[in-house]
């Protein structure tokens, strides 16, 4: 049926966007699934590792209890964590998929695909996002809240699993969000290694045709409608916490 | 004299230049109720919370049940399983319901299983009057009733010792009493407890031992009867006058 449709003049904007939605439709809808993909797994990912830096960047030194060992670890730990979110939130995630990308591959593994890097970079570099979301959740804890746990006997380690991160992860939920609908925008730079996400499909949708504007145009509404629904859902979420905080100062 | 639970030896304490507490000597025996009142800034707070170590002094001795909770190799966290803290803002864990808050440390530290500590808790919580509220959440409840369930929690680890900060001044007035009725009971009891507090009928009527604060040292100490009757000292006069005339 696709092959049926012919390219319309150039001044036929909407007969354009038509045609190049009917013909083009299997890159369309491969190049969202991919940016969801990349979007999704970022985010989850990114969401994991982003505690094991949380948990790094927590551990204080008692310098009455601690052994010499467990300080040089604590601090260890410590600028691993803060190095990783600098160079990370400080350098753009382009760059970063080219050094990950261009760099591993003159290994030749096989499973190192364009795709493979995509997911890695976007995993890491959002992993360096959400330890700084899940840092001010933390900041934001009443630090009652540790020392009731001390209290009744708790360690600091287990006061902050059992209290202290579940309490900032679940107030860090709408801003996790925004970071899941940045991503859906930004992995966009990820078709300069090769990934065949949204854009890149695009790209490849009006390259022989070079109908751009139009082809970028249907681009434009498809990652509209992405980013709008994931809002709507971030914003429900804010308003069902907000309701439950307005309760707890009644 | 019974046996001693709390003896804190010589503790100072400093925050930043400024001298909080300056060598405390204090015993709390078995089954005492030990009330500390003062000036705001008198150090009373900050005495109670290193009891516990949750401030830290900067020297002295305490010793908890013949352990010195100042020495490095002392097990903190064993010996304040042994010790119950209620808060002046209650410090209830927000993302647990109720009866959650309280079975929480009977479970991890403990090692009860669920069963053994919903009833621990079940009773401990029927004991403050909370039975009817086991799975409302912590922001349904009032300043009363968090405060309860805090003293719950705290029981539920069998303390030998309860330590109370201020626990109703964060409270509505007709909350208070529903609070101190609960303490009191739990004088009754004979637990052994220390009491930071303002409310000077209330330490009057539930302590065996008062000891007044001020600028970091304990200034006067004595039976309720003397120190809210007979003073000795010039600065518990004063202190007192002060209270009666607010």
């Amino acid at each position: 049926m696709n092959l049926l449709l012919s390219l319309p003049p150039k001044d036929q904007f909407f007969q354009t966007l038509w045609y190049l939605i009917n013909t083009y439709s299997s890159f369309f809808i491969r190049g969202i699934l991919i940016t969801l993909l990349l979007s999704i797994v970022g985010t989850m990912g990114g969401f994991l590792l982003s505690l094991v830096l949380t948990m790094l960047r927590t551990q204080t030194i008692d310098y009455k209890r601690d052994s010499r060992i467990k300080r040089w670890m604590i601090k260890i730990g410590h600028i691993f964590a803060d190095s990783y979110i600098t160079v990370f939130r400080g350098t753009p995630m382009i760059v970063q998929a080219m050094i990950f990308y261009y760099g591993i591959s003159p290994l030749r593994l096989f499973w190192w695909t364009p795709l493979v890097a995509g997911l890695f970079v976007v995993t890491l570099n959002t992993t360096a996002y959400i330890a700084e979301v899940i840092r001010s959740g933390i900041n934001g804890i009443d630090k009652g809240q540790m020392e009731a746990a001390r209290s009744l006997g708790f360690s600091r380690g287990r006061s902050l699993v059992l209290i202290i991160y579940p309490q900032a992860i679940k107030n860090s939920l709408p801003a996790i969000g925004n970071e899941f609908i940045v991503n859906l925008k930004d992995t966009a730079v990820l078709s300069v290694i090769g990934v065949f996400d949204l854009f890149r499909a695009t790209q490849s949708a009006t390259s022989s045709n070079f109908r751009v504007v139009e082809g970028f145009f249907i681009a434009a509404i498809i990652y509209l409608i992405m980013t709008y629904f994931t809002s709507m859902l971030v914003k429900k979420l804010e308003q069902k916490m907000d309701q439950s905080k307005e309760l707890s100062h009644a | 004299m019974p046996n001693i639970i709390l003896d804190i030896q010589n503790i100072h304490k400093r925050f930043g230049e400024q001298m909080v507490l300056n060598g405390i000597h204090l015993e709390v025996h078995q089954s005492e109720v030990l009330s500390i009142i003062g000036s705001s800034g008198s150090g009373k707070t900050t005495l109670l919370r290193c009891l516990n170590l949750l401030n830290e002094p900067d020297d002295g001795h305490i010793y908890f049940m013949g352990s010195d909770l100042m020495d490095p190799k002392t097990d903190l966290d064993q010996l304040r399983m042994h010790m119950g803290m209620v808060f002046q803002s209650f410090n209830l864990f927000n993302h647990l319901s109720t009866i959650e808050n309280v079975m929480l440390a009977p479970i991890k530290l403990l090692k009860l299983s669920k069963d053994e500590a919903r009833e621990l808790a079940t009773k401990q919580l029927t004991k403050v009057g909370m039975q009817e509220f086991i799975h409302y959440k912590v922001s349904q409840l009032s300043g009363g009733q968090k405060q309860r369930v805090a003293i719950a929690r705290a029981l539920a680890m069998n303390p030998k010792v309860m330590l109370f900060d201020e626990p109703t001044s964060a409270l509505d007035p007709e909350m208070v009493g529903e609070v101190l009725f609960v303490i009191k009971t739990l004088a009754q009891e004979g637990m052994t407890m220390v009491i930071v507090t303002h409310e000077m009928a209330f330490a009057k009527e539930v302590s065996d031992t008062i000891v007044f604060m001020d600028q970091g040292v304990i200034c006067e100490k004595g039976s309720p009867e003397v120190i809210f009757n007979h003073p000795k000292e010039k600065r518990t006069q004063a202190f007192l006058k002060r209270y009666i005339h607010i």
